[in-house]
């Protein structure tokens, strides 16, 4: 009678494992579609003329994609929308596009930064096979995280994204209890290059690229940060979470050598 | 010898107990293997899946800030496989005694854990499932009902070991 049981326990786990599996959508708190194998539809591509009315006068024009536009064949980063090339690191033919949907008061988006994006950096961006886009991402959750985008967005537009970055990362324990983002920003910059900043932030125009970003975000169903968007040989494997080196390093390698 | 109803209320909570407790570790540690990132094929786009997920599981353990960073990668390598065993050997209901208890263990742990948490007003994800979930007041309710179900359920599986199982053989005169 104990084969009895087994069998009819057994049958009801590995219903339990089918329903699990097969029913992604229990996960998601935002709209119910689990990243799959296939590549995602991508996001509808501004024309330019689309572009240059929206985007407000004091950025400058996207000279890197003015550039790449004559070479032949079109990379893999061509089709993607709204790139802002302030927050790109990395040559556009890279083989692999990486999108970071990220947040600057989010803990896991801190380790992912501290830890994984540096040694990314060395070893696949500076060296041509990544191309790497931040995307802001900021949630209603965390409540300085927006302002901290502006601050961010506004530092990338003076070519000091990095600094800002770094140290909005390092020191997010202490701006997220006191709220003092300026002066986070403020400790890495010059006082000329902080009055630039400020000059931006206070300007008004950050928003809507904070907001670009966050509804293409949306339409790659990001609900979580961070979410890193694969791109590659024309799929799109989106990722949510934190990533250690080691893993990344395996699956960039495996990824950049399937044919 | 006379045999024992089935249907007594012991029995019946005993599969409740089994059903929900199981139910709920095997999806625990599935939801916490599987999600959110569920690409299955090729093979190392899996592993990575599995490794992301186990990665993100990881950074909720350590937010708890109350284990050593090796300890923590050791939990969060070892406990969603753990969840997902026991959860499936509480369904199967073979030596119910030990694995009812090893649980209760497990959820008397997540109880004195979670209760912590909340008491320090951190504000963290509960790490519970995949999805990102506030730890909140509720979350403490859940685990100490969760909890007690599983003290129940242990004491009354050792009762039932001690009389003679419904669908046994009865005993020759």
């Amino acid at each position: 009678m104990n084969r009895r049981r087994i069998l009819a326990g057994t049958v009801s786990v590995v219903f339990l494992g089918l329903v699990a599996l097969f029913l992604p959508s229990l996960h998601k708190t935002a709209e119910p579609a689990a990243p799959t194998m296939q590549p995602v539809a991508q996001p509808p591509t501004e024309t330019a003329a689309t572009r240059a009315e929206s985007e407000p006068p004091s950025i400058p024009a996207p000279v890197v994609e003015a550039k790449v536009a004559a070479l032949p064949p079109a990379p893999q980063s061509a089709a993607l929308p709204d790139v802002d090339p302030h927050k790109t690191f990395g040559s556009r033919n890279a083989p692999v596009t990486m999108e970071t949907f990220s947040d600057y008061q989010c803990p896991a988006c801190k380790t992912l930064f501290m830890t994984t994006n540096r040694r990314l950096m060395d070893d696949y961006v500076s060296t041509g096979k990544v191309y790497l886009i931040h995307r802001d991402f900021p949630l209603a959750m965390h409540a300085h995280s927006r302002v901290a985008a502006r601050y961010a967005r506004a530092a990338a537009q003076i070519g000091k994204v990095e600094a800002v970055e770094q140290s909005l990362f390092q020191n997010q324990e202490k701006w997220e209890q006191s709220g003092d983002v300026d002066g986070t920003v403020a400790a890495v910059l010059s006082p000329a290059e902080m009055a630039k900043v400020r000059a931006l932030v206070k300007g008004g125009t950050l928003d809507s690229l904070i907001d670009k970003d966050f509804a293409l975000g949306q339409t790659y169903r990001v609900n979580q940060t961070p979410t890193t968007i694969f791109h590659c040989k024309g799929q799109t494997f989106p990722y949510s979470g934190v990533m250690t080196y080691d893993t990344l390093k395996t699956f960039l390698d495996q990824l950049l050598s399937q044919k | 010898m006379m045999q024992s109803s089935p249907l007594n209320l012991r029995r019946a909570i005993l599969w409740i107990g089994r059903l929900v407790l199981g139910g709920i570790f095997a999806y625990a540690g599935i939801s916490k293997i599987f999600f959110p990132n569920t690409h299955l094929w090729p093979l190392f786009i899996l592993k990575f899946s599995i490794s992301t997920n186990l990665s993100t599981f990881a950074q909720q353990v350590e937010s708890y800030k109350m284990l050593s960073p090796p300890v923590v990668d050791l939990v969060a390598h070892t406990l969603p496989f753990a969840e997902l065993i026991l959860g499936l050997l509480l369904l199967i209901g073979w030596q119910l005694r030990i694995w009812a208890s090893l649980i209760t263990l497990i959820m008397l742990g997540f109880l004195g854990v979670v209760t912590r948490a909340y008491l320090l007003h951190m504000n963290i994800n509960c790490g519970c499932f995949a999805t990102p979930e506030p730890l909140t007041g509720m979350t403490v309710v859940r685990d100490g009902a969760l909890a007690a179900l599983a003290v129940v359920m242990t004491v009354l599986a050792f009762i039932e070991a001690r009389q003679p199982h419904p669908w046994s053989a009865p005993e020759k005169v």
